[in-house]
Parts: C-alpha cells; sequence; structure tokens
C-alpha cells in the first residue's frame, strides 16, 4: 500500500469548520435540485438534508478521532446502518422517512458534477491511453458488473427468492 | 476514496473555492432542469425496441469536464479541479448515508438474501473471464494481469504497485484501466445498466447488489439508473446496493490477494500462450517480452 501510510495530525478546529461548511454548500445544491428537478418540498426535505449531514460529520469525525486505518466512508456507513435499525423505534422511523424525502438521484447529480470538474485534471493522462484502453476497460467493467448480477441472480433463484 | 484524496482536502479551503461551488451550480440546473433525462429508443421491426435512458447525472458530470476543458470558460481551471477531487470525499459521505439507512431499515431482507449478497462478491472473477482475453488479443502481455485482476480502484491499484513495484508492466496495467476507468466509468455504467437492465432477464435486485462492485461513483450511477427504470424496489434495491459496497470496501483487497490476482496469473498462463499469439500485434508483443526476459538473465 504505498499511500496509506500518512500521519495521524491532530484534529484541527479550522478542518472541522471546513468540513461543515462544505457539507452545508453541498446540502443548499441539493435541495435546490431536490425541490426543482425531483419536486420534493423544500420544508420537508430540511431535515432529512440535516440527518444526511450529520451522519457524514459524524463519521468523519471518528475517522480523525479512531487511530485505525479505516476510512471515513466505512464509519458513515455504519453509523447510517445502525441508527435505522428497526430496534432503534422512533430514531429509525424518523431517519428512514425524512431522508426519503431527499432523492437519490438529486445526490447524485450534485456529486458527478463536481466530479466531472475533478477528472479535468486526468484529461490529458486519459488522451494518451489509446483505443485499447478503452476498449479493455469497458470490458473489465462490463466483466465485473455481469459477473456479480450473474451469481446474485443465480443465489436468490436457489433461494427461491425471485 | 484513497488516503491521497484525504491529503488533498487537507491542503485546500475547499469552501473558498467560490468559483466552483457556483459553476458547479449552474451545471446541475442546465443538467436536471434544461437537458434533462434524454431517452434514445432503437428500434427494430425484428427484434422490437431497445431504450437507453441518459439521467442528468451523466450529463452534469460531462458537463463539468466540459467546463474544465473549453478554453473559453476561465472560471474553472486546475486550482477547482483540484478542489473538486478533495470535496469528492466529504460529498460521497451524504450519498452513502442514505443508502445505508436503507440497509439498516430494511436488514431484515438483507440477512434474507446474505448468501447472494456474499457470493456476489466473487463477480470479480468475471472480470479476468471477459476481459482478460480481449486484453490477450489487443496485444497485451504482463499489463493484461494489472489490467484485469479486478476492477482496477484505489486499494487495487495499491496491491499491484506493492506486489510488482512502480516500474512493472502489471503497474502500467492497472494504472491505464484506473485513468480510463475514473473518467469514463460513472459515464459509461449508467447506460450500461439501462441497457442489461432492458435486454437480460435479469433481475432489479440482483442487478443491485453488482452496482456495489466500483467505486462509489459508479455505484450512485448504476443504482440511480436502476431506480428510474424501478421505482417500486427503490428502498430494497438501495439497501442492497449500500450492504454491497460496503463488504467491497471492506473485503475488496483480500479477494484481490486471495482469488483475483493468483487466478488471474493462472488463467494468464494457460491462456496467453493460445490467443496472445493470434494477432500480428500479440506475436509482436511476445517476442519483444522474450527479448526482455532473456536481457534481465
Amino acid at each position: 500500500m504505498a499511500k496509506m501510510t500518512i500521519k495521524k495530525e491532530h484534529l484541527k478546529m479550522t478542518s472541522v469548520l471546513d468540513w461543515l461548511l462544505m457539507l452545508l454548500i453541498f446540502g443548499v445544491l441539493t435541495l435546490i435540485i431536490n425541490t426543482f428537478s425531483y419536486k420534493n418540498p423544500i420544508i420537508e426535505s430540511i431535515p432529512g438534508m440535516l440527518v444526511l449531514i450529520a451522519i457524514t460529520f459524524v463519521g468523519m469525525l471518528l475517522a480523525k478521532l479512531i487511530p485505525l486505518k479505516v476510512p471515513a466512508i466505512i464509519y458513515i456507513s455504519l453509523i447510517a446502518l445502525v441508527i435505522s435499525l428497526p430496534v432503534c423505534g422512533a430514531v429509525s422511523e424518523f431517519v428512514y422517512t425524512s431522508t426519503s424525502k431527499i432523492s437519490t438521484l438529486a445526490l447524485c447529480t450534485v456529486i458527478l458534477a463536481y466530479s466531472g470538474v475533478a477528472i479535468g485534471k486526468s484529461w490529458a493522462e486519459f488522451k494518451k491511453m489509446g483505443w485499447r484502453g478503452i476498449v479493455v476497460t469497458l470490458c473489465v467493467i462490463l466483466g465485473t458488473f455481469l459477473g456479480s448480477a450473474l451469481i446474485a441472480q443465480f443465489v436468490l433463484k436457489m433461494q427461491g427468492i425471485i | 476514496m484513497s488516503n491521497q484524496a484525504a491529503a488533498d482536502t487537507k491542503e485546500k479551503v475547499c469552501w473558498k473555492e467560490y468559483k466552483l461551488h457556483i459553476a458547479v451550480l449552474v451545471i446541475i440546473l442546465l443538467a436536471e432542469l434544461v437537458i434533462r433525462k434524454q431517452t434514445i429508443t432503437f428500434s427494430n421491426a425484428q427484434y422490437g425496441s431497445l431504450s437507453i435512458g441518459f439521467q442528468p447525472f451523466v450529463f452534469a458530470m460531462i458537463l463539468g469536464l466540459i467546463a474544465y476543458l473549453a478554453k473559453p470558460i476561465k472560471w474553472v481551471k486546475e486550482k477547482e479541479s483540484a478542489a473538486a477531487s478533495g470535496t469528492m470525499l466529504i460529498f460521497i459521505g451524504p450519498l452513502l448515508a442514505k443508502l445505508a439507512i436503507a440497509s439498516g431499515y430494511s436488514i431484515k431482507a438483507i440477512i434474507a438474501v446474505g448468501p447472494a449478497m456474499l457470493l456476489q462478491e466473487f463477480g470479480n472473477i468475471g472480470t479476468m473471464l471477459l476481459a482478460l482475453p480481449i486484453a490477450l488479443l489487443l496485444g497485451f502481455k504482463r499489463e493484461a494481469v494489472g489490467m484485469t485482476h479486478s476492477i482496477g480502484r484505489e486499494q487495487n491499484m495499491g496491491l499491484i504497485i506493492d506486489r510488482y513495484g512502480f516500474d512493472a508492466d502489471e503497474t502500467r496495467g492497472v494504472l491505464i484501466i484506473y485513468i480510463i476507468g475514473t473518467v469514463i466509468g460513472s459515464v459509461v455504467i449508467g447506460p450500461l445498466t439501462g441497457i442489461l437492465a432492458n435486454v437480460l432477464p435479469i433481475s432489479p435486485l440482483a442487478y443491485a447488489m453488482a452496482t456495489g462492485v466500483g467505486s462509489a461513483g459508479m455505484t450512485a450511477a448504476s443504482l440511480s439508473t436502476l431506480i428510474d427504470m424501478f421505482p417500486q424496489f427503490e428502498t430494497q434495491m438501495s439497501a442492497y446496493s449500500s450492504m454491497s459496497n460496503l463488504l467491497t470496501q471492506v473485503d475488496g483487497i483480500y479477494m484481490s490477494i486471495l482469488i483475483g490476482l493468483p487466478l488471474c496469473n493462472l488463467l494468464y498462463k494457460v491462456v496467453e500462450p493460445v490467443l496472445g499469439r493470434v494477432t500480428k500485434r500479440g506475436r509482436r508483443n511476445a517476442e519483444l517480452l522474450k527479448e526482455k526476459v532473456k536481457e534481465a538473465e
């Protein structure tokens, strides 16, 4: 793992504030799309957005504070999963209902818009790659996706679920 | 998401990049409200018709890239692009949280499909079965092992560099897949999912499990396409997708070490002498490789 050895730095107040501001910008952008394109009323969507921001924020904090090489996205997924387990009762119900007002497609559009700007940097390298590399990459993506889907389909059929 | 991206975020105060955020606002409004979802339908009297939907996120990504590349647009350049890659690490959080909430909420449904969920992780065997022969036919030699042992994201790249060294052919291979995958992965997997779901008799639930195989951006693009096509399964599909993505995050590297890489090397040994000599380029590269090995001795 070449780049996995980065020193754990002390948690700085400024960087924590930075995350919060970033997440707020993201929240506003997503709510705009969520309201105008996916027709979810804005007042009903705000609690859900705040829940998603809070989970992300806590997940990132944990990744910083806990001295393990576990990426933030794993903490984020685990927190979200645990608080919405049915045993959490009213909390789970609130988390699920409020966030159901936030369209997955809206989140996706905002993330991929940033991602489009970000891949601009890789464009020069990308152009040097040649068509053979592109063909193999497409086969790699198709092969993995189809491989997983076929196994899942087979096992779900065997179990009689679908 | 590598720690490199984390390091980038630390260096740059991303929220201050107001030019980037305003550019993104314009891009998402254009993609969602002006271009909107586009459907291309191919119809053929004999085979029926096939519709491919292009979701707004596909256009958002392309517009983002155009904003960076287009010379007249001075608003979005290197600085903004660097800040944008820093934001990715943070912004993927709310999406993964949203999907994981579906997982927790329908945990019973997940436990019920546990066997399928665990076994589909072996799907990356499909990667080499399909892609290794093609790579060999196109004349790739040892690069092909780096290219096709897995889907070639950050952690797989780390493994190959660690195993073969930075200047090795295998590393060049995995870098090719990584760079091309970064640029085209999220854009192609959306429409690809749409086509497959139209053409093959596979359940949307099985596809939902498969959406977790690649990067988070690819998961999002692929799952969103499924949600648009099968809105009645939204919660269930989000739950499966999130769990599959989480599993891949945890076991992906071990899958590559224990299964992907050894199996791909074995397959290479068996298949290369046959398929690697079919094309002129393949034979020429085989000669070159032989000479290189001789020199090393």
